[in-house]
């Protein structure tokens, strides 16, 4: 076999030698000077000798140039004799390259055919179903012309079996094989050259297809440009094959079909887009370009079939950069107008750039750079947050943020102030949770990747069009600015895109940046700022209504509320905050940071979909950790207290169930061992701080991982050490009192390291909120302890009090009801539930559970119950701020009666009944901190 | 009692053309010493029993009594109920005492006999007997030196109400009824024979103060003062139910009428529109729609006669308190002494 191969390679040798000669004193045309590579040497050698010519190939190339160099000039004369339409020669040619192939494959040593003959074949084939097409031009061919015609359609046929795969990929995708032929070999540069050189396609003189006379050049021009198009698409290739002929009427009609073709059966959706891309190029007119744009923008979000998964990270990409290219169009022209309300003229698009008035394009930036966004958003759920894909791919963050604001800017200009507002939002949803650190770094990050970027994707840019052949006919200079620009601070940032989005946005958009909002002034520690916010808006009402999306919007804001105001040591605002988060145990589906497995109900895996594509990114998590270390800390500090001063009726005052539930499967254990997880900890740190031991609990609650999770951990933990001690007193006080007759100042600051001035205020406090029953002595320094004991007929009438007062309550809503009074907007179920789950919590256990249960119910059908829990959050939380405030602003004994009033004010409108004030003068007589638990458990606010 | 008889046939035959009103109950000595006694033998059980005597003109005499074997909770022990009354009565006839039924008696625990048991039975009752009443013994606070003795029977307003079962809140304000008009308290008159009378006072001693008296002495009321809280306590709850079934009630009427208008307002633009095509309208209404069947309003019988209750104990609990008070400072007054 191998010395065959020899012969025949040696044979061929010569042939081919021969043929180029021969090629040359046929074609004894000038070369034209741009032709390369092989060109030049032909050009080169013309003069000299033919002998010559074969040493110095010899001498200068190596064994695998030479070959490729025979082969592409067989493909050169192939491409001749197609031109003349030459079977005969085409044949021959044919039969020569197969032997070459042979040889240039043994020399390469590769399996794979090179592209350069692939290229070959996919033109031949091309041409001869043209020709088989044309029954005319078959009829005129001589006898011998015809045969061999018929024999090439069965060799190439049966050949093309072989490489079927590479030239169906070939096809597919051109470019990439070409910009990997440039690499392979510098023979290939004949024809990327010729592709780079498209000024001189454009501005040709029309000339016929079958001219030969018009030089080598023309001719090596046309050729390439019939392939090029060939190769995209052979529908395609005969109306444009002509840069001259193009005309709009030619560009609409085959965009009209194109765009026809969209989601039926067999059309390739890749093979669309590029379609797509290349009648960009040949559009007329900057409208019909837009127009086009439009379309290649849609073809790629169109290239991701399913819902769950993402849009290819490149395709992704182009389709910004095709977002900028729009842009660009329409602050060049500003006549264009983009609107999808008008169905547009069929014609508008023709009007050219120098028509004076509006042009009408249909399209909707607004909802593309929407849905770039939620891409954006589902490739960072979908790629694994423990790669370095997803790095990369967070780098984009700024690509969108950029386009979002040039957009932006641009509808402003226009004057689309509502649809600025919603692309506003989608900046603000960019940024909301990055703390300055991060914002900072991205900033950096931004700055970085855009100079660098600058170039680099203005050259990926270059480089893109001019792979795709011919340049535009429509060129347009870059106008926008491809590199974003961040204010100093991310607070800057989101105060002036809030306000735009206040005074413009419509409802959901408007409450879903006040969420924002609010979530980044809480991150900022500006806890007043984000509850006054909150409150002011009356999200906590409404939330109920609004999609779930928001509604986990609300959630995380919540919780970065409590965060935040855990940090400012307000903790029982911290613990209003999470504890209605953490109620249903079901924190991760609420905040959508992973869904948890119900044992009770199976979820059908429809609705795992659903949920999962609710799912945050990674970088946008709110540790659960450390979330639940605060609340359980801020439950700790309120609870401890509470079940010492309440031992004989623990049931009648719980502040948080969760805690308490947390205590008694602690306390059921028989062995406790050393604390591992964040709730051992807490337990470990309950168990301690209600003996009054306010050192080790401090130190097990320090040992906690997540506090490394806060950027003023110091400050943080002092905080919290002072507060430890001031709950380890009170207990201290409420469990040993009564085996006291008096307690002396000093013993209690030896005990609890506390200054005296604050134990005298602490026990002061307990003292007038009539927690403790006992009485300074001034002189000596100490309390005195007096024995009080309720009996049991007061207990009742105690009891009897509030029963009266929820009477008293409900009667005087059904009074509202009939009257009409104010708060009747809302449904009056929902109302109710709330007002008995708030009002019902303090003594009818058994009630609130009900509560809990029907909650649990409505839960089967997604995030019903998800969003009626923040819901009581919000209105418990609402009635503890409000109380709060009056409290402040007061003072504490000044305004008592003020208050009341204040309460029933906040209560619904109406005023109380001498029951309700009866009792709300016994909570105000608590200070501050504890008339807030109180009342916010003892009305519905 | 000379001769009672005779003077009740006399009235008997005057009143039976002039139905005059009932008003006043009386009771033979004999029968409330009896009531009392079996009230307090089961005492905190309750109990009741037949009242038997003569219905004269205004005056429902109640002449003898006897007890009803406790109930046990059984249908078979119903036909056995009504079997010893019918035997009891059969032997009472024979030694020749009046049987006529004119009502019954029972004991309660600190006033909390209004129930709707107690309308049912003295419904079936007047089915019979056109004049009845109840005599109610409270035997925990007779504990109090005070004869606890009440004699009701309803109002016939109300029993007319209760007839047609209609306690809508429309019907009670046609019949301008309130809670306080469901029970009517007859005054009780306790008259002994003369020979009794005599006895009576030969019996009694010299001493001027009786047990009764120092009973009404008797410091301390924190026992039924609580009792009285924990009563309220659950009345409390109680209408705090019936006060949401209300709401509950009222909520879905309003639902119902949004409904209601919804469906009417697309009728009619359903009959504009057939008009206007020379269609006949369809009828405004379709009582075949789920949408008109009523809402039935919750019965506020439940809620009167829990409001009932809670009278009855703030009327206890303010006796007792008034008294205690004054006893407070008896004591005081005596201390200072």
């Amino acid at each position: 076999m191998a010395s065959r191969f020899w012969t025949s390679q040696g044979g061929s040798d010569s042939e081919e030698e021969e043929s180029d000669y021969d090629e040359e004193i046929e074609n004894g045309a000038p070369v034209d000077p741009a032709t390369q590579a092989a060109g030049s040497r032909y050009l080169k050698e013309n003069p000299s000798d033919s002998d010559d010519s074969g040493d110095q190939k010899r001498v200068v190339r190596s064994a695998k140039d030479k070959r490729f160099e025979e082969m592409s000039a067989t493909v050169d004369q192939m491409k001749n004799a197609m031109k003349i339409n030459d079977w005969v020669s085409l044949q021959e040619s044919f039969d020569k390259m197969n032997k070459q192939l042979e040889k240039v494959m043994r020399l390469t040593e590769s399996e794979k055919a090179p592209n350069l003959y692939i290229k070959a074949l996919v033109m031949l084939e091309d041409f001869l179903s043209q020709a088989l097409a044309n029954k005319d031009a078959k009829k005129k061919m001589s006898s011998s012309n015809a045969k061999a015609l018929n024999s090439m359609k069965q060799k190439l046929k049966k050949n093309n079996k072989q490489y079927e795969d590479l030239i169906s990929r070939y096809r597919e995708k051109p470019e990439s094989e070409e910009e990997r032929d440039e690499d392979e070999d510098e023979d290939e540069e004949t024809d990327s050259e010729i592709e780079e050189d498209p000024t001189k396609i454009e501005f040709k003189d029309s000339e016929d297809e079958d001219d030969e006379k018009g030089g080598d050049s023309q001719d090596e021009d046309d050729g390439e440009w019939e392939k090029k198009m060939s190769k995209r698409e052979k529908l395609m290739d005969k109306q444009f094959k002509n840069p001259s002929e193009v005309t709009w009427d030619t560009v609409n009609k085959k965009f009209k079909e194109v765009v026809a073709a969209r989601g039926r059966r067999g059309t390739g959706r890749f093979e669309q887009v590029e379609q797509l891309a290349f009648l960009t190029k040949v559009a007329k007119t900057p409208a019909q370009k837009i127009e086009i744009l439009f379309s290649v923008v849609s073809a790629q979000f169109d290239v991701n079939p399913g819902l769950n998964g993402h849009m290819p990270i490149n395709v992704w990409k182009k389709c910004v950069q095709n977002m900028f290219v729009i842009l660009d169009i329409l602050i060049q022209y500003p006549n264009i107008v983009v609107d999808d309300m008008v169905e547009s003229d069929e014609n508008e698009t023709q009007k050219g750039p120098d028509y004076n008035g509006t042009i009408q394009v249909w399209g909707n930036l607004v909802a593309f750079v929407e849905r770039l966004d939620a891409e954006f958003f589902k490739s960072l759920q979908c790629i694994d947050p423990h790669t370095r894909e997803y790095v990369e791919r967070l780098r984009d963050e700024p690509l969108f943020s950029v386009l979002a604001q040039n957009v932006q800017d641009y509808l402003e200009r226009v004057s689309d102030f509502k649809a600025a507002a919603k692309v506003a939002l989608k900046r603000i949803e960019l940024i909301y949770y990055k703390p300055q650190e991060v914002y900072d770094a991205m900033r950096k990050l931004a700055e970085q990747t855009g100079d660098r970027d600058n170039g680099e994707a203005g050259e990926e840019h270059k480089v893109v069009e001019e792979s795709r052949g011919p340049s535009p006919f429509i060129v347009t200079p870059e106008l926008v600015p491809r590199k974003p620009t961040f204010p100093e601070n991310s607070r800057t940032l989101m105060d002036c895109l809030v306000s735009l989005i206040y005074k413009y946005g419509d409802e959901r958009t408007k409450a879903r940046a006040m969420l924002c909002d609010i979530y980044h002034h809480a991150i900022l520690d500006e806890f007043s700022t984000s509850r006054d916010l909150l409150l002011m808006s009356h999200l906590q009402d409404s939330i109920q209504h609004m999609d779930i999306s928001t509604q986990i919007l609300f959630n995380r804001a919540m919780a970065q509320l409590g965060l935040c105001a855990f940090r400012v040591g307000l903790i029982t605002e911290g613990h209003g905050c999470l504890s209605e988060l953490y109620s249903g145990g079901r924190v991760k589906e609420l905040l959508a940071q992973g869904v948890s497995q119900s044992r009770y109900h199976e979820k059908t895996p429809e609705q795992e979909r659903i949920e999962r594509r609710r799912q945050m990114p990674y970088h946008m998590h709110i540790n659960l950790e450390l979330l639940e270390a605060v609340h359980l800390i801020c439950a700790m500090l309120l609870e401890v207290p509470n079940i010492a001063a309440n031992t004989h009726d623990p049931k009648r005052k719980v502040i948080s169930k969760t805690f308490r539930r947390l205590l008694e499967m602690s306390e059921r254990q028989t062995f406790t061992g050393p604390p591992e997880n964040v709730r051992d900890h807490i337990m470990a740190a309950t168990r301690a701080l209600s003996k009054g031991d306010f050192e080790k609990a401090f130190d097990v609650i320090t040992s906690l991982d997540a506090w490394k999770l806060f950027r003023n951990r110091d400050n943080v933990l002092e905080m919290l050490k002072a507060k430890i001690k001031e709950e380890a007193l009170r207990t201290y006080l409420f469990t040993y009192s009564s085996s006291y007759d008096a307690l002396s100042l000093d013993q209690l600051i030896k005990m609890f390291d506390l200054s005296d001035a604050q134990i005298h205020s602490i026990v002061s406090k307990m003292m007038i909120s009539e927690e403790l029953y006992a009485s300074w002595d001034q002189p000596t320094q100490c309390i005195v302890f007096h024995d009080v004991e309720h009996t049991r007929l007061q207990a009742l009438a105690f009891q009897l009090t509030e029963k009266l007062s929820v009477l008293a309550e409900s009667n005087e809503r059904a009074t509202e009801a009939r009257i009409g009074g104010g708060g009747l907007d809302l449904p009056p179920r929902r109302r109710d539930n709330q007002d008995y789950n708030a009002v019902g919590g303090r003594w009818q256990e058994s009630f609130s559970f009900t509560q809990g249960r029907q909650g649990g119910g409505s839960g089967r059908t997604g995030y019903g119950a998800g969003g009626g829990r923040p819901l009581a959050l919000g209105q418990a939380a609402g009635g503890g701020y409000s109380r709060d405030r009056t409290g402040q602003s007061r003072g504490t004994g000044a305004g008592y009666p003020g208050t009341r009033y204040q309460d029933a004010a906040y209560g619904g409108g109406s005023g109380r009944s001498a029951y309700q004030s009866g009792s709300s003068v016994r909570g105000s007589q608590m200070d501050i901190s504890n008339r807030m638990v109180s009342l916010n458990r003892g009305f519905r606010s | 009692m000379a001769n009672p008889t005779a003077r009740s046939f006399l009235q008997v035959a005057a009143t039976e053309e002039v139905a005059s009103p009932l008003r006043v109950v009386q009771i033979e000595g004999l029968a409330i010493l009896k009531i009392i006694k079996h009230c307090k033998e089961f005492s905190p059980a309750l109990v009741t029993g037949q009242l038997l005597g003569l219905d004269v003109g205004s005056v429902l005499e109640v002449t003898n009594c006897f007890p009803f074997p406790i109930r046990e909770e059984d249908e078979e022990n119903e036909a056995e109920g009504a079997n010893y009354q019918l035997d009891m009565m059969k032997c009472l006839r024979e030694v020749n005492v009046d049987n006529n039924t004119v009502g019954w008696y029972q004991s309660t625990l600190l006033g909390s006999f209004q129930t709707v048991e107690l309308i049912e039975t003295f419904m079936n009752y007047q089915e019979n007997i056109r004049r009845c009443v109840c005599i109610i013994y409270d035997p925990s606070r007779s504990t109090q030196g005070v004869l606890a003795l009440k004699a009701l029977k309803l109002s016939d307003s109300f029993m007319d109400l209760y007839r047609n079962n209609n306690f809508t809140g429309e019907k009670l304000r046609e019949k301008n009824l309130s809670w306080v008009d469901i029970f009517e308290e007859i005054p009780i008159k306790v008259s002994n024979s003369a020979l009794i009378s005599a006895f009576m006072t030969d019996l009694e001693g010299d001493a001027p103060v009786t047990q009764c008296d120092y009973d009404r002495l008797q410091l301390s009321t924190n026992p039924f003062m609580e009792r009285n809280m924990d009563f309220l306590i659950e009345c409390m709850d109680d209408l705090s139910m019936e006060q949401q079934k209300f709401q509950f009630y009222y909520r879905s009427l309003s639902r119902q009428q949004a409904q209601q208008q919804a469906w009417l307002q697309k009728r009619r633009a359903e009959n504009a529109s057939r008009k206007a095509a020379g269609e006949e309208p369809l009828p405004e209404e379709d009582p075949s729609n789920p949408v008109f069947k009523p809402v039935p309003e919750p019965s506020r019988l439940d809620s009167f006669l829990i409001t009932n209750q809670i009278a009855n104990y703030c009327n206890q609990i303010n006796g007792v308190a008034g008294q205690n008070f004054s006893k407070l400072y008896l004591m005081k007054a005596l201390h200072e002494n």
